[in-house]
Formats: structure tokens, sequence, C-alpha cells
């Protein structure tokens, strides 16, 4: 049935064979090289028939040496009903460009506007919006997504606390919250400087205050540290209470008091360890999606990466409110390998030091200094090392602490 | 094809084992059940109607008969029938 299969897009014709054996008017043709096909006896004198399109000007001429009448019944296949598509094109592109132009001015930005920032951050916001490529006119379609913009907008403009991107069809709205930038209060109360933690004092610098404590002194949490109060000391030995107060001078104690705190921390330790790796081998995947129907348009095969990583974006059209059904839908996929590490049980131990220090330091902050760890015990649990480590560190430990005046 | 090649055709289909139809251009025809019927190798259309089909062959003709026939496909020397097949006959004819 092979010489059949492609008629519908090449076009056929079935016609009518009328006069003393229709049939033979066939077999004339067949004998031609024509294929005929669904061949039926419709009466006594008269054969149907299809045809190929191709074949018609054959048949003619054939025809053209016999006594037999031929008519055309009935055309079918892609040509014709192109043909009958272009008759009306008046219509039909009419349609198609209208339907085209609503589809292009639902894709374009109408409008954006600002709420709750002041003109001068509102003008801001505009010129980064313009280089993102939303302004009014601009193709909807190239722009990102709310939320990558309202990133970008916090990135880019420090001032903006807040802000929120909202598309309602072809407008965007911004709401944003503008950062009340409070200055610092440099002039503080009265102030005691204690311990923030225990331990001890290494190294102190006083800039302002009275030191209640010296080096080497091992401190409590929540010891003073540096007295804001002036003078106590001189004014001691006054009998007037009051006149002790007022020969009291408050002032803001300032001072970093470096001192070698301790710490104990615990790690388990897995001997063996999975974790991804992208190869960076990767391929883009392209899609049209109906739906929930994803039909590919570029990218056909399927990479042969024994594990991956799918990111995907999708961004769709508009139809005038309404979003179309159909929207445009990347993929790339990444090629991931899984790398699984096993450690020995020394190996285990360093890599727990390791990252309990990291984690330490990322607590303590980058002033801290770690100046000794020593393993205080070790086990292992279902394949696991568990550690339990001190650590010795050098960092500031004061705290500020009010002096209160209420009374 | 006169006495001699028909008998040389006889010998090589039998002794090569080639197929019959090929060496003697013979018809061969494929049926399906009653439904179907692929006639190879014919020498020509003679009669077409609902009921009934006849075919030339070397030395007479092919008739089948049946109901609701139609040429399914008809290409140089095959022809795919359908319909209810009910007698495939062969008609020597020694004038032709």
């Amino acid at each position: 049935m092979k010489q059949t299969q492609n008629v519908f897009f090449t076009g056929y014709v079935t016609i009518n064979v009328e006069g003393y054996h229709p049939e033979l008017f066939f077999d004339l043709c067949t004998r031609n090289g024509i294929v005929i096909w669904n061949i039926k006896k419709t009466g006594e004198m008269v054969c149907r028939g299809n045809i190929k399109l191709k074949d018609i000007s054959k048949i003619r001429e054939i025809r053209r040496g016999t006594v037999y009448k031929i008519s055309f019944v009935q055309k079918k296949g892609l040509p014709f009903i192109s043909k009958n598509f272009f008759v009306k094109r008046g219509l039909v592109t009419g349609i198609i460009v209208s339907m085209l132009f609503v589809f292009l001015l639902s894709n374009i930005v109408w409008d954006v506007k600002i709420n709750g920032v002041h003109p001068e951050i509102e003008k801001r916001i505009e010129e980064q919006l313009r280089q993102y490529g939303i302004y009014p006119g601009a193709v909807k379609f190239s722009v990102g997504s709310p939320g990558v913009i309202q990133q970008n907008l916090l990135s880019d403009i420090p001032e903006l606390l807040w802000v929120g991107v909202t598309e309602k069809g072809t407008t965007y709205y911004l709401e944003g919250v503008e950062k009340t930038v409070v200055e610092e209060k440099e002039k503080n109360g009265p102030r005691n400087i204690i311990a923030a933690k225990a331990g001890v004092i290494i190294d102190m610098f006083v800039s302002k205050g009275q030191p209640m404590v010296k080096v080497n002194d091992f401190v409590k949490k929540g010891d003073l540290l540096v007295s804001g109060e002036l003078g106590e000391k001189l004014v001691n030995d006054e009998e007037d209470e009051e006149k002790q107060h007022q020969a009291k001078e408050l002032i803001t104690a300032e001072a970093e008091i470096i001192a070698r705190t301790w710490y104990e921390s615990e790690v388990n330790v897995p001997l063996e360890v999975n974790y991804n790796v992208l190869t960076g081998e990767n391929k883009e995947k392209h899609y049209l999606r109906f739906w929930n129907f994803l039909l590919p348009i570029w990218g056909f095969k399927n990479p042969d990466y024994e594990e991956v990583q799918i990111d995907a974006e999708q961004s769709s059209f508009n139809f005038f409110k309404s979003k179309f059904p159909i929207s445009y839908v990347k993929q790339n996929i990444q090629e991931k390998r899984i790398i699984s590490q096993k450690r020995t049980h020394s190996e285990a131990i360093a890599d727990g030091i390791e990252q309990a220090k990291k984690n330490l330091q990322n607590n303590l902050g980058e002033n801290a200094d770690i100046t000794f760890e020593k393993v205080l015990h070790e086990s292992m649990e279902h394949g696991k090392v568990k550690l339990i480590i001190y650590f010795n560190v050098n960092e500031n430990i004061a705290k500020n602490q009010p002096i209160s005046q209420g009374d | 094809m006169n006495k001699w090649q028909l008998r040389i055709g006889n010998w090589l289909a039998e002794h090569l084992e080639l197929p019959s139809d090929v060496i003697l251009e013979l018809p061969r025809i494929t049926t399906i059940g009653q439904l179907h019927a692929y006639i190879e190798n014919h020498k020509g259309l003679v009669l077409f109607s609902d009921t009934e089909l006849r075919l030339k062959m070397d030395y007479g003709y092919l008739r089948i008969s049946g109901e609701n026939f139609v040429l399914k496909l008809m290409l140089p020397e095959e022809i795919l029938l359908e319909g209810k097949i009910v007698e495939i006959k062969f008609v020597e004819d020694k004038s032709v």
C-alpha cells in the first residue's frame, strides 16, 4: 500500500469512467504506469476510482484515444484544501493579521507604575527598569519574571528596602519601600562594658572608661570589664553620699577586650560521602507548551547522561488579559555526576576538625581567631566518626551595658 | 513461451528450488481468508464488476467471484481485491 500512502498530501481525485467495460480503461491506465485505487463498479457502465493529482494529465492523454467519458467526482487532499484557503485569502489573512495584532499588543508593556517611593527614587527605579528593558513600548517576552526583576532592583538600588513587582496584563505595578536610613546614634548614654563570655583576658584596649580587670584575669560571663563611672575611687572617702554621686562622672565606656575563650563542639563525619558534581556537559532543549503537553521544537535527542539536573525556564504569551495556554519552555539539562568518596578514619577526623573549625568561625565572625584545637573524644557509630573537639579562641568579649540613671 | 522453455522452466523450478511463479511467469495469488486477494503477475484485466474479477493469464484466465468487490489497489501486474471472495477458478482456454 506504499503507493497510496502520501496521497492526502499530494492530492487525489475520484474519477468516474463511463462506457462499455469501463474497468478496461483502468487496466489501460495501469499499463501506462498510473496507480489507481479503490476501484468500484457503481453501475453496468460506470466505474469509479481514485487517481493521484499528478496523473490527471496522463489520464486525459490516454482518454483521447478511447471512447470513454471521464468526469471528476471529488477532489481531496492538501493541495485542494490550501487552494480553497487561498480563494478566501482576504478574509483569512485579515483574521490572521488581526489576531497577530492583538497578540502583539498584548505582549507589549504599556505602562509602568511605581508607588510608595519618593520621586527621586522613582526616577532611579525607572531608569533601572529601562536598563532591564522594561519601559512602555517594550516587548514583554524578553522581560524576565517579576521575581527576577524584584531581586535585580533590590541589588541595584540599595536605598530600597523592599520592592514588589506585579504584572497585571500589560502594566507593571511596582510597590517600593525605602530604607529609612537611620543615623546610628553616636551619642550613647553612659555605659559599662561587661564580658559577653567567660574567658581569660589576654589583651585590652581601653579607649574610654576605667578598666576593672587586668590581663590574665579570668572573667565570667557578665563580669564588669570597663566601668563607665569615672572618679569613683577619688570621692570614695567623702562622707556625703550626695556629693559622691555628683563626683561620679558617667561616660560611655569604649574598649576592646580580647580574651581567650574555649568551646567544645561535636561533629559527626561519615566515612562515605556522596555528593553531586556538575560536569559542565549540558544541552539545551526548547519546547512549546500546550496546556500540559510539551512539544519539542529544538533539541530532540536526549543526551546520554547518566544523572541529570534539569533547569527549566518558562515564558508565556498573552492574549488580551488572559495567558495563552501556549508557552515557551527552555530546559537546560546538565550532566551530573555522583561522586562517592570513602575516607579513612584519619582523613575523617581531619575533615571533622576542619568542618567544626569552619562552623565555629562562622558563628563567631571574622574577628575571632582560633588558636588551638584538640580532639577530646572520638568514637565510631554506624559508619560515622563522632568527634568532640576542644577549641581555644581569641576574641573580643566586650559587651555594652548601659548604666541606668532612672533612680 | 514455447514447449521447450516451459520444460526448462519446470526443471529449473524443481531442481534449483526457485519460486515457480518467477520462472514460469504464472500468477501468484495470496488470499487472506475471504477478505482479500492479492494477485501478482497477471497479464491484464479482462472484466471487473461487483461480483466478478477476470484476469488474463498466459493460458486462459483466472476468475474470482464473490460479493462487494472493490479493487483496493491497481498497479501494472498487481491487483489487490477486497470483498467477499467465494470462488477462485482457473479457466484454461487453449485457444488463447
